[in-house]
Formats: C-alpha cells, sequence, structure tokens
C-alpha cells in the first residue's frame, strides 16, 4: 500500500536571477491499497508525471511524506531509491524504452540481471514469462523489429519479471493505436487479476482511466477521487 | 548485477562501436609502445656501459693495503662468502734482469697463483701455464723491453728482440741490496704469453712465475744480503705482496669491502663509482619514462573522448537503468570498465609490439652503424640497443591502464549524474 501525506512540490523556471517557483503538486493526501488498479487522469501538463515520479524516487519532493508499504521512501539517498525500486517497484512507459541493443528477451532479463540473479535462473523465469504474455515467437527481436503493441508486452513482461508488487505505467497506451490499446489494457486487468499486483496507470485518457477500479483526477495540482468503478 | 553480466555488458556496448574502440586502442597502444621502446633504449644503454665496465676485472677488484700479507692469509680471505679469487702477488724489492743472447731488459718477476689469476680473467694468447719451477708465463710486451744496447737500427732506436718466446730460455739475475747485480744466473722457460691488457696503451713486460720459485730466489739474495733477525732489524726483505680480493658480482662488492674493512684492512673498490653511473641511468631513464607517459596522456585524451561520446550516446539507456533500480555505483564501474578494457588491450598490444620494435632494432641498429662509420665492428663492443625488462613492462602497464581508468573517470562520474527524468525524456 502506498499513502501519501501532504505532498507538496513546486519547479523553478525562468532565466537565471529571474525565477520564480511553479507550483505543481498541491498538499497531495491519498492511498492506494494493494491489489488496485489505479488511474490518475489529468490534462496535459497538471502535473501526473510529478507524481509519478516523486513516487517512485525519480525525484524528491519539497515537502510531504510517501509510505510503501510501511516504507518510508521519500527521505531515501539515491541508492537507497534504486535498491527499493529494484525490488518493489516496475515501470512501464508510454514509448517503452527498450535497450535498442539487447532482444526482446534480453530487455525482459535485464532487471533479474541487475538484481544478481543466476544466468540459468534468468532463463528459466523469463522464458516462463515470455510465454504468459505471448512473445516467445518475438523474443530474438530487436526493439526495432517490435510493433508499438510487441514491445509494449515486452516493457509489461520486464516490469513483472522480477515480481513487484506495484508496476507503475506513465501513458502506458499513449503510443498504440486503439486495438492494441484494449490488448494491454486487458493484460494490465488480467495480470492484476492473476497475481495481484498493484497498477498505478497515468493517462490524460478517460477511457483508459475507467479500466481502473479507483480513479483520482489532477487538476491544477490538486487530486480529486473520481469514485469506484469497478468493484474487484 | 554479478560479474560476468557486467563482463557481457561491457563487451556488448564494445561490439556496437568497433571502428570508435578500435581507434582508441590503437592510440593507447602507440602511447604505451612509444614509452615501453623509449625507455627500453635507456635499459639497452645502462645495460652496454654496465657490461663494458663489468668485463673489465677492476671492477670486482677490491684492493687491500697491509703490511703482513701471507699465503695463510690469503688463504682466508678466499673463504669468505662472496669471493670469487683472492691475488696474492708478490713483488721483488730488489733490481732484476732478463737477458736473451745479446738482448736485456729489467722486467719485473711476479710471483702469483695461476689458478686464482685464471678466475678472472687472465689469459694466455699462446702457450701454457707453468707446471715446473723455472718455468714462467711472460706478458704479452716482454719482447719489446728486450733490448740489444749495442745495435741501434737505421732509425735510430735500439733493435728489440724479435725471435720466438714459447720454449726459450733465458737468464734472469737479481741485484742485492747495494744495487748491484749478483752474478748467479737463474734459467727460466718461457711457456706462455699473456694475453694483451683490454687497454691499447697498457703494457705488460712482467714475467709471471708461481710459488715454486721462492726458495730459490731467497737462497741466492739472502746469500749475499742479510736476513731481517734480532742483529739486522732494518734489513730489506725479497719480496712484498700485494692483496687483490675480487667479489663474485658486483652487488656484492659493496658486503665483501666492508667485512674487509671491519676486520682492520683497508681497501680501495670503484663499486662506488659504479654506484654513481647506476644513478645516473636511473635518472635517465625516469628521464625517458617521463617523456613517454606525455605520449600515453595525449592518447588518454582519445579515451576521454571515446568514453563522454559513449555515456552522451546512452544516456537513455543510462536512465532506463536507473530507472528500474540500477545501482549508480554500478554504472560507473561498468563504464570504468570499458575503458579500462581500452586500457589492458592497448597495453598488451603495447608490448608485444615493443618487444618486436626492440628485437628488430637489436638485429638491425648495429648493421646500420656499422655501415654509417664504415669499421668492421663498433670497436669490439658488444652494443644492446634495447632492453625491455619485466620490470618496465610493469611500470609502462601501470601507467596506461592507470592513465586510462582516470581519464575514464569523469565520463563514468557523469554517467552517475544522468537525471532519470530528463533521460527518459530523451527522443529514441
Ligand atoms: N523539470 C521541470 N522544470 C520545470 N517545470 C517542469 C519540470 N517538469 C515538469 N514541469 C512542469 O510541471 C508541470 C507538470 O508536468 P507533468 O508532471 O509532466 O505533467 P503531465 O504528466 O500531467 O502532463 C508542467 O507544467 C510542466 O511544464
Ligand atoms: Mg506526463
Amino acid at each position: 500500500m502506498i499513502s501519501i501525506r501532504n505532498l507538496n512540490h513546486s519547479f523553478k523556471v525562468g532565466k537565471k536571477g529571474k525565477e520564480r517557483q511553479v507550483p505543481v503538486l498541491k498538499g497531495l493526501t491519498f492511498d492506494i491499497a494493494d491489489g488496485e488498479i489505479v488511474s490518475i487522469v489529468g490534462k496535459s501538463g497538471s502535473g501526473k508525471s510529478t507524481l509519478l515520479h516523486i513516487m517512485a524516487g525519480f525525484l524528491t519532493p519539497e515537502s510531504g511524506e510517501i509510505h510503501v508499504q510501511g516504507v518510508q521512501t521519500s527521505s531515501f539517498s539515491e541508492v537507497e531509491s534504486a535498491k527499493f525500486r529494484l525490488d518493489h517497484f516496475g515501470f512501464v512507459f508510454q514509448n517503452f524504452q527498450l535497450m535498442p541493443g539487447l532482444t526482446a528477451f534480453e530487455n525482459v532479463e535485464l532487471p533479474l540481471t541487475l538484481k544478481g540473479i543466476s544466468k540459468s535462473e534468468r532463463q528459466e523465469k523469463v522464458n516462463d514469462l515470455m510465454q504468459s504474455v505471448g512473445l516467445t515467437d518475438v523474443q530474438d527481436h530487436y526493439p526495432n523489429e517490435l510493433s508499438g503493441g510487441q514491445q509494449q508486452r515486452v516493457s509489461i513482461a520486464r516490469a513483472l519479471v522480477t515480481d513487484p508488487p506495484i508496476i507503475f505505467a506513465d501513458e502506458p497506451t499513449g503510443s498504440l493505436d486503439s486495438e492494441t490499446e484494449a490488448d494491454v489494457l486487458l493484460l494490465i486487468q488480467s495480470l492484476n487479476k492473476t497475481r495481484g499486483i498493484t497498477f498505478v496507470i497515468i493517462t490524460h485518457d478517460d477511457e483508459v482511466a475507467q479500466t481502473a477500479n479507483r480513479v483520482y483526477r489532477m487538476h491544477d495540482g490538486v487530486l480529486t477521487e473520481g469514485g469506484v468503478q469497478h468493484a474487484i | 548485477m554479478q560479474f560476468k553480466d557486467q563482463i557481457s555488458f561491457v563487451q556488448q556496448h564494445i561490439k556496437k562501436n568497433k571502428m570508435r574502440v578500435f581507434m582508441t586502442v590503437l592510440a593507447a597502444t602507440m602511447g604505451t609502445a612509444f614509452l615501453i621502446v623509449l625507455a627500453s633504449v635507456g635499459f639497452g644503454i645502462h645495460e652496454t656501459v654496465r657490461e663494458e665496465v663489468l668485463s673489465n676485472r677492476l671492477v670486482t677488484e677490491i684492493q687491500v693495503y697491509t703490511n703482513e700479507m701471507d699465503e695463510e692469509k690469503a688463504e682466508e680471505l678466499k673463504k669468505r662468502d662472496h669471493v670469487k679469487a683472492v691475488i696474492f702477488r708478490q713483488h721483488l724489492g730488489t733490481m732484476q734482469q732478463s737477458s736473451v743472447g745479446e738482448f736485456t731488459g729489467d722486467h719485473e718477476l711476479i710471483v702469483t697463483d695461476f689458478v686464482e689469476e685464471g678466475k678472472v680473467n687472465f689469459e694466455l694468447q699462446e702457450g701454457r701455464l707453468p707446471q715446473k719451477s723455472n718455468e714462467v708465463v711472460v706478458g704479452s710486451h716482454f719482447a719489446d723491453n728486450l733490448i740489444d744496447q749495442q745495435d741501434v737500427g737505421e732509425d735510430g732506436e735500439f733493435t728489440t728482440y724479435k725471435g720466438k718466446l714459447i720454449g726459450e730460455q733465458f737468464i734472469y739475475k737479481i741485484g742485492d741490496d747495494k744495487g748491484d747485480l749478483i752474478e748467479d744466473e737463474i734459467p727460466l722457460t718461457i711457456v706462455g704469453v699473456g694475453k694483451k691488457p683490454a687497454k691499447d696503451w697498457d703494457q705488460d713486460r712482467k714475467v709471471y712465475a708461481d710459488a715454486s720459485i721462492i726458495p730459490e730466489l731467497e737462497k741466492i739474495y739472502f746469500s749475499h744480503v742479510d736476513k731481517i733477525d734480532e742483529e739486522h732489524p732494518d734489513a730489506q726483505q725479497l719480496f712484498y705482496g700485494n692483496v687483490n680480493v675480487y667479489a663474485d658480482k658486483l652487488e656484492n662488492v659493496k658486503a665483501v669491502s666492508a667485512a674487509l674493512k671491519d676486520d682492520g684492512y683497508s681497501v680501495y673498490s670503484i663499486s662506488e663509482e659504479l654506484e654513481q653511473l647506476d644513478v645516473f641511468f636511473l635518472a635517465l631513464k625516469a628521464g625517458l619514462v617521463f617523456v613517454g607517459t606525455i605520449a600515453i596522456l595525449i592518447a588518454s585524451i582519445g579515451i576521454f573522448n571515446t568514453m563522454t561520446m559513449a555515456v552522451t550516446e546512452r544516456t537513455r539507456e543510462i536512465g532506463v537503468m536507473k530507472a528500474i533500480g540500477a545501482d549508480p555505483k554500478l554504472i560507473q564501474r561498468l563504464f570504468l570498465m570499458e575503458s579500462a578494457w581500452i586500457g589492458i588491450l592497448g597495453t598488451v598490444l603495447a608490448v608485444v609490439i615493443s618487444y618486436g620494435v626492440s628485437i628488430v632494432s637489436n638485429y638491425v641498429l648495429p648493421i646500420i652503424v656499422t655501415a654509417a662509420l664504415g669499421e668492421e665492428d663498433l670497436g669490439g663492443m658488444n652494443v644492446t640497443f634495447s632492453i625491455i625488462p619485466w620490470q618496465l613492462v610493469v611500470i609502462a602497464s601501470t601507467i596506461s591502464i592507470g592513465v586510462a581508468m582516470i581519464s575514464g573517470w569523469r565520463p563514468a562520474r557523469k554517467a552517475t549524474k544522468i537525471d532519470v527524468i530528463n533521460a527518459l525524456r530523451q527522443e529514441l
């Protein structure tokens, strides 16, 4: 479970000497329960990605507290934060962010390699996973040899491979056509059901947001709950 | 991340930029090879000079000054550690004359131990060593000093003995303490002629005999001259000894000298002068290594460039790795490994190339130099132009790999500082 308390963040903008603070997140307080699919929806520039970056530890908030599974992550050092991400989080990005020099298989393998897991164990794990997300046929392809939908499946597999309790997805369908978008959303829903993984989906698209169990609306740096859409 | 995974990760990146990495390795190789070859000349010349000095027996020689030297003491000296030979030479303290027919000369007779002499370069140009008493070896210029006082040649010079030496018998006489020759004739047979001294200006006119001649000479001498005893405390003795101790190796000259000094002997050796030679060459080699290091530093600019480009190019990938949870220290290590790999490969190639250059130049340069000088050989000198001892390889490798890693350091630091959010925002 993720709990956010009184989170504030602002950016400095403008030329040197004439900077001004632009508040982006204004006193956010909310919780994300285990096993939920939560979506955060809002217009472009409303501060959704900034919120995700802070939750993920890419960015240290100006003020406020974040607890992930009882651990206060908002005061982590860079190294602590990296270690925590490797063990607890998976990431899915709008533009997939695959390593161009690695095959689909190797891309999925990467987090396990970083964790120092042995080659044989990695191979077994990745093989299973490739099968369950339907990528076995293209596992030796490089990212530029894959369609957008396939790339996003690879990226989801990469996020899954370490069995993290939480996966953050920033506009996961932003680069996909509507048909593939539906596929990817279905995959997310089924992974949430079968594996109990918490998904935090960020989107500007109301339709995508509606696939979540709980929708938060971001407007002017303030978050409001849009109501539970589907019972679990 | 396991070490072997780190290695394969680095390998993959190097493969992707083969050409660029190759050029960088080439620059590192050239710089390092330049350093090694340059310094190897210092080592080569040092070795040549040392060899040249070492081949002269004076280097390991320790002159021992003492009033009371005798066979027994000489024997004791031989038993010491690191002593190769002890040459106990005895001179006569009186006038001497040698003559072959009309030819006479005032050659000096030396009583010595041929076994010991043989251990330190005493060689014959012809004949053999004495086996019986009254057999002697003469120095290479013995005949030049045998002069016929009556016969002046066309050039106004006295004629010198031109006949054969080996097997020839000559008459040897000694003088008494008043400077008059004693009539008794001692016939000596020449069985060997010593080798010419190494230096051109040196002339060896001596007559060398072994200790078996001593009783005969003393008998003749003391039948005309008083012996030293209570009645004649000021009487002349016939033989005066001097001792040269030869250390087995140059390095041991110091220790042997020190031990002799401790035992009350006065000693002199030129090992200290040789030490200065070593200091000079150490400075020369250090200077050459320094100049060579500049070449490596120039190559390091290439490494810095390559690594900076590698980091810049891979900004997005580094960002992704950090986002997934890669430790910044791991990212730094991966880049350091890459620059170290460039350094190591460059060094290995440089060492191989340098040995090749060294071997070829040692073979080819003497040919070129002798051709240019128009001489048969380099004055009999055995010149080595280039030597690469393992110490030089270690020094050069340390400098080269060290410089490679230092130049990879900043780019690697830069990689760890990459901001995840900015990196992920980069266009594909
Ligand atoms: N590094 C930054 N410096 C200054 N302003 C920023 C920075 N990052 C984001 N912003 C601003 O913060 C606001 C929120 O950005 P973001 O979180 O990316 O919005 P969203 O993801 O909802 O489109 C935007 O107005 C944006 O311009
Ligand atoms: Mg965004």
